[in-house]
C-alpha cells in the first residue's frame, strides 16, 4: 500500500536543535500550540467526512422522493428494493 | 552486458537475497528464467537481506535456478542453482490451475502481464473498451490511468510486471459531495446493467466484467476532480494541474487499440510517478504526501473498515459451503422467546446457518452481511428447497445501505425480529450507531432486536492482536448506552460468567434484547 510522508517524521539533528531552541523560548506555549493544531486537524477531518453523509442522504432522498410524490405504492416498493440492490 | 553494477549478491537462502549495494537500484529476481519479484537494493533491504515477501514464502520449497538481474541494464549479478526448504522437486510459483504467478509492485501475488497469452490480452482489452463505453454512456469520460496509462504512453503496451487495468475519470463536479453522488450514480448505472460493483471508497470502485470464456475480471475505476487549481484523483494524486491537461480527452495506443487518454498524458504520469516516469521501475511505491492522504481520506474514505479481513474469512470456497451443526444458542433463544415470527433478519449472518434453520421452519428470513456472497451456499440450498430466504448486502459504514435496508424491513407487516450474533463486537462505534439506526427504522412498528456479543471484564482494556483480530470484545455499558441513546428500551441484559464450569477462564458473553416504543 502507499507510504505516507510527513514533515514531522524527519528526526534530523537540525530539527532536534530547532525544537530545543523553540522550547526554551516558547516554553509550554509550544505544547499548547501543538495540541491545538492536532485538535484543528481532527476538526477539519470531521468536517470533510460530512461530505459523504450529505451525498448519501441526498442520493437516497432523490431516488425515493419521486415515487413517493407520485403516491404510487407499487413504485415506492420497487424504488426501495431497487435502491437497496444497487448500493 | 558490460555495465558496471554496484551490487554484490553473496547468496540466496530461506530468508531471502543477501547482498550489498552501493546504490539504490531496482533488481528483478528470476526463478528458472522467469521474473517473480522485484525490489530496490537499499530501500527494500535490512542489513544485507532483502527478505522474501510474505506472499511468496509458501512457494519456496524445492530447487530453482535463481537469478538476480539489474532491471534497467539486464546485467546478471547472481545466477545459481539454489535449494530452499526441503529442497525436494522444482519450485513452481503457479496457481491451482498451473498458471504462472509473480509479485506486482505492491508485493501481491498475481498473474502479471508478462506471462499472459494474446487471447488473454485481447479479452482484457475488450473488457476495458466495454467498461469505457459504459462509463461514457453514464456521463463521464474515463481513460486508462496509473500503470495502464504508463504502459500505453511509454511502451504502447501493458507493462510486463503489472497485473491489472486501472481506469480513471475526472469529474466536472466542483464539490466533493457532488463527486460522491456522481460515483453513486455510476455504480447504479453499472449495477442496473448487471455488473457486479465493489466500492473501494466513495469515489472509486471495482467493476467485474465477465469475459467470453466466463472469466470474471475486476477493473478498477478511480474518480477525481479539480479543486482550486489542484487535481485530486483517487487513490494517490493531489497536485497542481491545468484542466487543459485532461480535457478535451485525446487518445493513446494500448496493445494495438486506440483508447481515450488525458489531453497531455505525460503531465498525469509525472504527477503519478514523478519526473522519472520514463524509466521502468517494477518495484515502484507510491509516496502520498500527508496532506493529500488526509484530504482523500476525509472526503472519500472510511467505508471499508475490516472489509478485506471479512472477505478473506469467507474466501477459498467457505462461502459456498453450508455450515454443519445446529443453530446457535442465540437462535434457539430467539425461537423460545418469540411466538409467531413474520420476518427474521439475521444481521451479520455470515454463512447463514441460523437463517437456514429459521427458514426451514417456514419463517420468512433475511440475511444481511458485509462480506459479498458470504451465504452463497445457504442461498443456493434455500432456493432448491423453495424456502423464503433473502440474502442481501449491508455495510454499516454506508448510511445509504443502512437506510435502504432499514426501509425494506420497516415495510414488512407483523412481528419482525432482528438478531445479531457477534455483530456488535465485529464493528466499531460508528458501526454500532448505524446498527441502532437500522433497528430503529426496521422496528418502528414493533418487534425486538436480539444481540449476543463478547464483552470486556470490569476494568479490562482490550488490546487487539492485529488486523486479523476482528471480533473485539466491547464494554457492555457503552453498547447499552448506544442503544438507549438511539431510543431503545432494553428489556433484557444478561452476562455469562467469565469462568467455565471447569474453572478455566472464558470470555464473558452478553445477551441484549431491545425494542423501540411505538
Amino acid at each position: 500500500m502507499a507510504a505516507v510522508t510527513g514533515d514531522s517524521s524527519k528526526g534530523s539533528l537540525r530539527n532536534r536543535v530547532v525544537e530545543r531552541v523553540a522550547r526554551t523560548v516558547a516554553g509550554d506555549r509550544l505544547d499548547k500550540l501543538q495540541k491545538r493544531l492536532e485538535d484543528l486537524e481532527a476538526e477539519v477531518q470531521e468536517n470533510r467526512q460530512l461530505n459523504i453523509r450529505l451525498a448519501e442522504v441526498t442520493d437516497l432522498v432523490e431516488q425515493l422522493l419521486l415515487p413517493m410524490a407520485a403516491r404510487d405504492e407499487e413504485k415506492i416498493a420497487a424504488a426501495i428494493e431497487k435502491y437497496s440492490r444497487t448500493v | 552486458m558490460t555495465a558496471q553494477v554496484p551490487i554484490s549478491v553473496s547468496g540466496v537462502d530461506d530468508s531471502g537475497v543477501h547482498l550489498t549495494s552501493a546504490q539504490d537500484i531496482v533488481v528483478d529476481v528470476l526463478f528458472d528464467g522467469r521474473r517473480i519479484w522485484s525490489f530496490w537494493t537499499v530501500r527494500d533491504t535490512e542489513g544485507d537481506l532483502a527478505a522474501w515477501p510474505r506472499m511468496l514464502t509458501r512457494f519456496l520449497d524445492g530447487a530453482a535456478t535463481i537469478s538476480v538481474v539489474e532491471h534497467l541494464s539486464g546485467t546478471v549479478v547472481f545466477d545459481e542453482e539454489v535449494s530452499l526448504g526441503s529442497g525436494q522437486g522444482r519450485i513452481a510459483v503457479v496457481d491451482a490451475e498451473g498458471r504462472p504467478l509473480g509479485l506486482d509492485k505492491s508485493n501481491r501475488i498475481v498473474t502479471t502481464f508478462d506471462t499472459r497469452d494474446a487471447a488473454h490480452t485481447t479479452a482484457l482489452l475488450d473488457s476495458t473498451e466495454q467498461l469505457l463505453d459504459e462509463l461514457r454512456a453514464a456521463g463521464v469520460d474515463a481513460f486508462p490511468a496509473y500503470g495502464t496509462l504508463l504502459g500505453a504512453v511509454r511502451e504502447q503496451d501493458f507493462i510486463g510486471h503489472d497485473s491489472d487495468v486501472d481506469l480513471a475519470y475526472v469529474s466536472r463536479e466542483k464539490h466533493p459531495a457532488d463527486v460522491v453522488r456522481e460515483s453513486f450514480r455510476l455504480q447504479r448505472h453499472l449495477k442496473e446493467r448487471g455488473y457486479a460493483v465493489d466500492r473501494y471508497s466513495a469515489a472509486a470502485f471495482k467493476v467485474d466484467v465477465v469475459e467470453a470464456d466466463g472469466t470474471v475480471r475486476g477493473l478498477d475505476v478511480f474518480g477525481g476532480y479539480f479543486l482550486d487549481g489542484m487535481l485530486y484523483l483517487m487513490g494517490e494524486i493531489g497536485t497542481p494541474f491545468e484542466e487543459e491537461w485532461i480535457f478535451p480527452l485525446g487518445t493513446c495506443r494500448l496493445a494495438g487499440r486506440t483508447l481515450p487518454a488525458p489531453a497531455v498524458p505525460e503531465k498525469l504520469l509525472e504527477a503519478t510517478y514523478g519526473p522519472g516516469w520514463k524509466v521502468p521501475d517494477p518495484a515502484f511505491h507510491f509516496e502520498t504526501p500527508r496532506a493529500t492522504h488526509r484530504r482523500l481520506n476525509g472526503w472519500f474514505r472510511g467505508n471499508r473498515v475490516f472489509r478485506n479481513e471479512w472477505d478473506a474469512r469467507y474466501s477459498g470456497g467457505v462461502r459456498d459451503r453450508v455450515p454443519s451443526g445446529g443453530p446457535s444458542e442465540l437462535a434457539r433463544f430467539v425461537r423460545q422467546q418469540e411466538g409467531q415470527i413474520d420476518l427474521l433478519v439475521d444481521i451479520g449472518a455470515g454463512r447463514g446457518g441460523d437463517a437456514l434453520w429459521f427458514a426451514r421452519q417456514g419463517i420468512s428470513t433475511m440475511t444481511l452481511d458485509y462480506a459479498h456472497g458470504s451465504s452463497n451456499g445457504v442461498r443456493r440450498l434455500a432456493e432448491s428447497e423453495g424456502l423464503d430466504l433473502d440474502t442481501s448486502w449491508l455495510n454499516l459504514h454506508e448510511l445509504r445501505s443502512v437506510m435502504a435496508q432499514g426501509a425494506r424491513i420497516a415495510r414488512r407487516e407483523g412481528n419482525v425480529v432482528l438478531m445479531g450474533r457477534h455483530l456488535v463486537d465485529s464493528t466499531d462505534a460508528r458501526g454500532l450507531d448505524a446498527l441502532v439506526r437500522l433497528a430503529r427504522m426496521g422496528l418502528a412498528r414493533g418487534g425486538r432486536l436480539y444481540l449476543e456479543l463478547d464483552v470486556l471484564r470490569p476494568g479490562e482494556a482490550y488490546v487487539a492482536g492485529g488486523r486479523r483480530d476482528i471480533v473485539r470484545p466491547k464494554d457492555l455499558h457503552s453498547v447499552e448506552t448506544a442503544l438507549t441513546g438511539g431510543g431503545a428500551v432494553i428489556v433484557l441484559s444478561t452476562r455469562s460468567e467469565d469462568t467455565r464450569a471447569s474453572g478455566e477462564p472464558a470470555r464473558p458473553v452478553a445477551r441484549l434484547v431491545a425494542q423501540w416504543q411505538r
